[in-house]
């Protein structure tokens, strides 16, 4: 670990994936490795499933029916319908394995092997491994899935049209004409209600750079915490925080996956329907 | 934004491998993992669903053919047991008049013995007569031949014939 290598050589935590090798201009980073190596992983655990899949489950077959049940009903109750579960969940299945694997790929202490990097400023470690979220790169590739799918499944069930309505809100503009005589008012709300779209336009984006950053910041923090404990005292004291960063990292890749489910829900979802019903209750 | 994207290394080209390791772990977990495993699933309580039907209208069918057996047998027994007293009867009335049948051939074989008997009796009894008298006729006609009167000879005869008679 650090305190036994070479005090010449520098070994702070860059807040970027640091570049291993280079192939033409394509810097492959640790990150990337370590996701590649998620990859693998979940190739190789579905190539062993997907060979044994039987009426009568196995033991791997059993444990992947039990985590798939559960994590089904779960989503269940986030998008409150089947039918979006069912169109919903192998994406967010797939980012929370995705996630889960490359977080605790990143606890892995495979982070002492690397190789010493001569910059400009001196000699750097640089380790292969690197928790494959935390690179923003990763996160925002995962955030954009994410974001991107919701307004695609939006459009799909409700349409584009009111998809369209949702940001750029053409409708709430043009009733003006229409309603203008019966409800004067419509000329105060209509462009609240207009920019109550833009907003939701602004929020698609802040929705990529939270989803994002949260993940990124939680493990590359939690890789942090880890090479700090080990600098103050490499035995036994960064044992908890290891157990706490299992932990974390389940946490982070689930609070994805369900976000994910929740953009994808909201966007399947009828505003403006929503909106009239609401008005309609109001009248009686 | 600059700053960002020279902080985090922000990089599109990895952005897409990313993206396209992502794609690969979707499209793994979809195609492989979660489609049939569901489909099974589904499959599974499907055919879960139809045993347990099966298995009650089995066990329904399984009383009502035991009630089915039970009825035929108590039936059976019914019957066997009539036609057994029955049987009894008949097989009574037989007897009894096989019996009787045996007593009156019995008798009638008796009376036909005792009457052949008697027959045969008298027969032998008249061919001993007709031989005796044969006999003591020709006994006679040798004694007579040898001086022997009439009168002593029809004696002797009569006596002889007396004797056994």
């Amino acid at each position: 670990m650090q305190t036994t290598q070479p005090t010449t050589i520098k070994h702070e935590i860059t807040l970027f994936a640091e570049p291993v090798t280079h192939i033409g201009n394509f810097s492959i980073t640790n990150a990337l490795i370590t996701s590649w190596g998620t990859v693998l992983i979940i190739v190789l655990l579905v190539a062993v499933l997907s060979r044994s899949i039987k009426q009568i489950p196995g033991k791997l077959q059993n444990a992947f029916e039990i985590i798939l049940e559960g994590a089904m009903s779960l989503a269940d109750q986030v998008t409150g319908s089947r039918k979006i579960t069912e169109k919903v969940f192998p994406l967010a299945f797939s980012i929370f394995a995705f996630v889960l694997i490359n977080n605790w790929l990143g606890i892995l202490p495979f982070g002492a092997f690397g190789l010493v990097e001569h910059g400009a400023d001196g000699a750097s470690f640089v380790p292969f491994l690197r928790s494959g979220t935390a690179d923003v790169n990763t996160t925002i590739a995962l955030a954009l899935c994410a974001v991107i799918g919701s307004n695609i499944f939006g459009i799909v069930s409700i349409g584009s049209w009111k998809m369209l309505n949702k940001y750029v809100n053409l409708k709430a503009l043009g009733e003006i004409f229409k309603k203008i005589r019966k409800e004067p008012m419509i000329l105060l709300t209509a462009p609240i209600m207009f920019f109550v779209g833009v907003l939701e336009l602004i929020g698609e984006f802040a929705k990529v750079a939270s989803l994002s950053f949260r993940l990124f910041g939680n493990v590359f923090a939690g890789e942090v915490l880890l090479s700090a404990m080990a600098a103050i005292l490499a035995y036994a004291l960064p044992v908890p925080f290891l157990f706490l960063e299992v932990f974390v990292g389940l946490i982070q890749a689930l609070i994805f996956s369900i976000l994910t489910l929740v953009y994808f829900t909201i966007a399947a979802q009828d505003h403006s329907e929503h909106e009239e019903h609401e008005t309609e209750h109001a009248h009686a | 934004m600059q700053s960002i994207i020279s902080t985090f290394h922000l990089d599109i080209k990895i952005l897409i491998a990313q993206l396209i390791n992502f794609a690969v772990v979707i499209w793994v977990l979809y195609r492989f993992a979660i489609k049939p495993l569901n489909k099974l699933m589904s499959e599974r309580s499907q055919t879960i669903e139809k045993g347990l039907t099966d298995a009650k209208s089995n066990a329904e069918t399984l009383s009502k053919t035991k009630e089915e057996y039970e009825k035929a047998l108590r039936e059976a027994q019914k019957e066997a047991s009539d036609i057994f007293t029955k049987a009894k009867k008949e097989a009574e009335v037989k007897k009894n008049e096989m019996l009787e049948d045996a007593k009156k051939e019995v008798a009638k074989t008796l009376a036909q013995g005792k009457t052949a008997l008697e027959e045969e009796k008298q027969k032998m009894l008249d061919d001993a007569k007709k031989e005796l008298a044969g006999l003591v006729t020709s006994a006679t006609e040798k004694v007579l031949t040898k001086g022997i009167s009439e009168k002593i000879d029809s004696s002797i005869i009569e006596a002889s014939v007396a004797h056994f008679k």
